[in-house]
């Protein structure tokens, strides 16, 4: 029975992952939205902690009815010691303000950072009534923030709800109901941080956007940014980028939707271009790679991709960016290079992009999305994708109309490819991968025309036509003459006689090649263990704590030295001692 | 106000006039748009004038595209710059009273970058448009056309896209010339990989020349032999330098795995 109540963080985390799981699989099977699907993955993005082990032994709280429904369950025994849901969450918000007190204390981003990795645990708990509580509490009637927090209250649609200050008396007659309430009122009679201000109202956007208000989202999104933009605190940035990051998400769902150029999401760009140049002169790492990100992602919506290619050479992606931002970059800068048909850059950042993509199930649809376009681009590329890619019991199902893509480019079947173009077009059109798709005819007929070079000695262009459902021999031998100068077959043509000729293949062996791909593998290796040692932390200071120990052994040494010099010391013990070191 | 600019468009409107005319009265209503903040459209315009800029501008740019063949050095970057100059309204949704010339002044611009080469700015372009609605349109589905052709190499079905008359409209035409020239070339350079020799008559029909004296001159022009009614290609130069380095750079190679050993061990 007391598992039944939430407990504390992870295993909250496992049972909202394992809903998130599933829904996500039955996105992919019902046909929504792709964009619907790919934002959900981006907010998943963030939460990365390991499953717990307690997760089997509870039901996990699904949603905000579950909730309730608990809530009446513990009415019912109201004997039993429990903490109440309502009060627990409340408690688990107002944890995470000293979390971010720590965080201005000592000037350390960790603190913030777990404070918004809680986000995903109070999420499905979250009640309009519980925010406008905490907020209440929060905030004294009197203080220079009242305003602030009367904005929170009004965009929960809790504006009658009263301050603090203003029932203070009451408090003390009615001796407060849940104990935490004392301690945080004792301690919260200081000035609020701006950061609770920011993570609060974190917390109202994404009730907001749970509760699909997206246009008092969007409203409630604008003041904020407004708010966020006259504040210049460094331990602020994490907190602003992920109200950057659900303000743009807001007004991605207001009507008219992305693909038209009339979309709300052009009106936003100029306040992310101006969080971007305020954030590049700070020096703010956080807010400009999401808001990059973010930037890309809007651009991509509407199609305009040359803006996008702008906005990429004239900005710096920070190097030392969180690893979600840098995955994500990845992936939409590889979209444009694909569709600028430079498909070697395309593949290296994709390839970059999936590796980058958290492992664990939570990023599922972005991996998903990640390994579909770098599917395309290698067969863009002539390359022909491995097997094991599909069959990842994660992908397998999403993956499977571009399994049949694959299975028609490699055997060069000119027919096979149009009906799975025709079949399945709309999954296509959903990825966005439809007109990279498109590209492909051409490479489906040249290997088409490698395959035949390979089997034959000789051929007519007749053959070759009818093979590969040409319009006309003319087409045929222009396309097989090209294919021989793109490098594609090694053959000749006779024009008189209308056959094409193939030369004996070479030995790879005997090249360069199998060099090169060796060189290609060890580089990468060697990258992969740089990497890693970059990423590793290390505590500070503890090289000093080495040199003292280094030290203090010397001057051991040095002691021993003296003393056998005077001759207390017997061998073994010294042999003992230089083992002890 | 618009009173002004009705007499120019009508002009304008005539698709003989000559192109210092067209450029003068184009000049004029410009700066009477800039002056009247309607050459981009931003939140001061007044919308009654927006459909009006919009019209004027296309027809700019149509008639800079023909005068292209008589002006080419001005007017072809002159369409470049109307095109630029039009995307903002298409965006804004501005609607002018031409309807199909959006569609006309995009496909001409795809055409534009594909006999410039500039591939990736055209499929930059295509994904905007969205693929699914362009393939129909009847200016939109031409410069597609004839990009998968040229990217496959079915140049047979390219040249009877120009010859007979599929192209859409008279300003499309322009291009013809410079995209025959251009797969000319493509087909000449895959030829000279392709094959040993080819006989004068047949190469005929094989470049799209008109005579056999083409032929040789082509034959000339590109330093091919012509000896006996065939023609023979000259081995292209490939020397065996890049074989040299081999060594170089495998030495290369493995003292940097020699150093980076070193930091790791």
């Amino acid at each position: 029975m007391p598992g039944k109540t939430p407990d504390k963080e992870p295993v909250e985390n496992g049972g909202y992952r394992g809903g998130k799981d599933i829904e996500m699989k039955d996105k992919d099977e019902a046909s929504s939205l792709k964009h619907k699907g790919k934002k959900g993955d981006d907010e998943k993005m963030t939460v990365v902690v390991p499953p717990s082990k307690k997760q089997s032994s509870q039901p996990p709280p699904n949603d905000v009815d579950g909730d309730v429904a608990m809530d009446e369950a513990d009415q019912a025994d109201d004997g039993e010691l429990k903490v109440d849901p309502v009060v627990q969450t409340i408690n688990d918000i107002k944890g995470n303000f000293a979390l971010l007190d720590r965080a201005v204390a000592l000037f350390d981003a960790r603190f913030s950072l777990r404070a918004l990795r809680s986000i995903s645990s109070i999420r499905k708990r979250l009640t309009p009534d519980i925010l406008a509580q905490v907020i209440a509490e929060t905030y004294q009637s009197g203080s220079s923030r009242a305003h602030i927090a009367s904005q929170l209250l009004a965009a929960v649609g809790k504006g009658d709800v009263q301050l603090r200050g203003q029932s203070a008396e009451m408090e003390v007659d009615g001796e407060p109901k849940a104990p935490a309430k004392n301690g945080a009122s004792k301690k919260e009679s200081k000035e609020v941080l701006p950061e609770a201000d920011i993570f609060l109202a974190i917390l109202v956007q994404v009730y907001l956007y749970d509760s699909k208000k997206f246009r008092e989202g969007a409203e409630f999104s604008r003041f904020l940014c407004d708010h966020i933009h006259s504040l210049n605190r460094r331990t602020l940035d994490s907190l602003s980028a992920k109200v950057y990051f659900y303000y743009s998400l807001f007004f991605e769902q207001l009507s008219p939707l992305p693909h038209t150029s009339q979309s709300p999401l052009v009106s936003i760009r100029p306040t992310l271009l101006a969080a971007l140049r305020t954030a590049v002169l700070r020096k703010d790492i956080d807010i400009q790679s999401s808001v990059i990100v973010i930037l890309l992602r809007n651009y991509l919506a509407t199609s305009h991709i040359s803006q996008a290619d702008l906005l990429v050479s004239h900005t710096q992606f920070p190097e030392n960016a969180a690893n979600n931002q840098v995955a994500r970059f990845l992936y939409y800068l590889g979209r444009i290079r694909a569709i600028q048909l430079r498909y070697t850059e395309a593949h290296e950042h994709l390839t970059g992009a999936t590796r980058k993509a958290p492992s664990s199930a939570c990023a599922l649809g972005f991996s998903q999305t990640a390994t579909k376009l770098l599917l395309v681009v290698e067969l863009l590329m002539g390359d022909i994708p491995e097997r094991a890619v599909f069959r990842q019991p994660t992908m397998e199902q999403a993956l499977l109309p571009y399994f049949q893509l694959v299975g028609a480019v490699r055997v060069g079947d000119l027919d096979a490819f149009e009906n799975i173009i025709a079949e399945h077009g709309d999954v296509f059109r959903r990825d966005d991968t439809y007109s990279l798709i498109l590209r492909l005819r051409q490479n489906v007929i040249k290997t088409g025309i490698r395959m035949m070079s390979l089997s034959y000695s000789r051929i007519s262009l007749r053959d070759i036509c009818i093979r590969l459902h040409l319009g006309s021999e003319e087409s045929a031998e222009y396309i097989v003459a090209k294919a021989i100068r793109d490098g594609v077959i090694e053959a000749t043509l006779d024009r008189e006689h209308g056959f094409m000729r193939s030369k004996e293949i070479g030995d790879v062996y005997a090249t360069r090649e199998p060099g090169e791909a060796f060189h290609e593998r060890i580089q990468a290796c060697l990258a992969l263990h740089d990497e890693s040692v970059k990423a590793m932390r290390f505590p500070m200071n503890q090289h000093r704590l080495e040199l003292k120990n280094a030290q203090e052994a010397r001057e051991r040494e040095r002691e021993m030295v003296k003393e056998i010099q005077e001759g207390d010391l017997d061998d073994d013990d010294l042999g003992g001692d230089f083992e002890g070191m | 106000m618009a009173s002004q600019l009705e007499p120019i468009l009508n002009q304008l409107r005539n698709s003989s006039l000559p192109y210092p005319t067209a450029q003068s009265l184009l000049s004029k209503s410009k700066i009477y748009l800039l002056q009247n903040h309607a050459l981009t459209p931003t939140s001061q315009t007044p919308s009654s004038l927006l459909p009006l800029a919009l019209e004027i501008l296309e027809l700019g740019a149509l008639q800079s595209i023909r005068a292209a063949p008589t002006h080419g050095d001005v007017a072809i970057p002159a369409f470049i710059r109307y095109v630029q100059q039009v995307t903002p309204f298409y965006d804004a949704g501005v609607v002018s009273n031409g309807t199909e010339n959006r569609s006309k002044i995009t496909g001409l611009y795809l055409l534009l970058l594909l006999t410039q080469g500039r591939y990736a700015e055209f499929h930059s372009e295509l994904e905007a448009i969205g693929t699914g609605q362009a393939e129909k349109d009847k200016f939109l589905g031409y410069p597609i056309r004839l990009e998968r052709w040229l990217m496959e190499g079915s140049y047979d079905q390219v040249w009877k896209a120009i010859r007979h008359g599929e192209v859409p409209s008279e300003e499309f035409g322009v291009f013809s010339e410079i995209l025959t020239s251009q797969i000319r070339n493509e087909i000449a350079t895959s030829s000279e990989k392709a094959y040993p020799s080819l006989p004068i008559s047949s190469t005929k029909s094989l470049l799209f020349l008109e005579s056999e004296g083409d032929v040789i001159n082509f034959a000339h022009s590109r330093g091919w032999i012509v000896k006996d009614g065939q023609i023979y290609f000259p081995e292209l130069g490939e020397g065996e330098e890049p074989e040299q380095d081999v060594s170089l750079v495998v030495i290369e190679n493995t003292l940097g795995y020699a150093r980076q050993l070193e930091t790791i061990v």
